[in-house]
């Protein structure tokens, strides 16, 4: 497992609130930096604010990018936090939809 | 752990907030309000906010969190009356009520500073509120 993670996001209506806020905490169990990218930013996956501000929508490709000892563990747990709300993207996908 | 007030001149506005707030965050942060007259009436009042402060009074500190107007003039007559070592725990975010409490509460729920979290409720005004809108 990679500590990268390419993923697309299909549930309907983006990423909500209340899952948002539960990765928030999934994530700040790990030592790791985790970062979520989107569209060129990159927002700190510890930070629920950090997280909203990517305005994430269906089809909104995202890297979920853990660096540290905990690395791997981090992306497999947070992979599965996330798992009802995305698919792993192809990385031919082209991203649209957004800016 | 840091604990959260809403001051509110509505008491249903925070109850529903912090209703919210605490099923984002969890039941392992303290959310107290202060809410209302203490005769029922809209308005805010400087002792319910004191009273307040000291329910979510902890090692972690308290963060309060206003709606507008005078809830800003209460909680500075709040403060004043405040025993000095419980003012050191306490910070005050000008930041959304909503958006700011919820964000706040997150934070405080991962083991976050008084000083994280007052800065996650103030930056929650840099939040955008539509999506596509720019930040």
């Amino acid at each position: 497992m990679s500590n990268r993670l390419r993923l697309s996001i299909v549930d309907p209506t983006g990423l909500h609130a209340r899952p948002a806020a539960r990765f928030v905490q999934a994530a700040s169990r790990f030592a790791s930096r985790v970062t979520v990218e989107h569209a060129g930013r990159e927002a700190d996956a510890k930070s629920l604010i950090g997280l909203l501000s990517l305005a994430l929508r269906p089809g909104s490709l995202i890297e979920l990018v853990a660096e540290g000892d905990d690395e791997n563990e981090a992306i497999t747990a947070l992979a599965g936090e996330l798992a009802p709300y995305v698919r792993e993207a192809d990385t031919a996908t082209t991203e649209r939809g957004d800016r | 752990m840091v604990n959260l007030v809403l001051v509110s001149h509505s008491l249903e506005l925070a109850e529903g907030l912090r209703t919210m707030a605490g099923q984002m965050a969890g039941d392992t942060v303290r959310i107290e309000v202060a809410a209302g007259t203490p005769d029922g009436r809209l308005g805010t009042s400087a002792p319910m906010i004191v009273d307040a402060i000291h329910r979510a009074d902890g090692d972690g500190g308290v963060l309060v969190l206003l709606d507008l107007g005078s809830a800003a003039m209460s909680i500075e007559m709040a403060l004043e009356d405040l025993e000095p070592e419980v003012r050191g725990r306490v910070a005050v975010s000008g930041g959304p009520l909503v958006e700011g409490a919820i964000a706040a509460a997150v934070q405080a729920s991962v083991g976050a500073t008084l000083t994280e979290v007052t800065a996650a409720a103030d930056g929650a005004s840099a939040m955008p509120k539509l999506p596509g809108a720019p930040s």
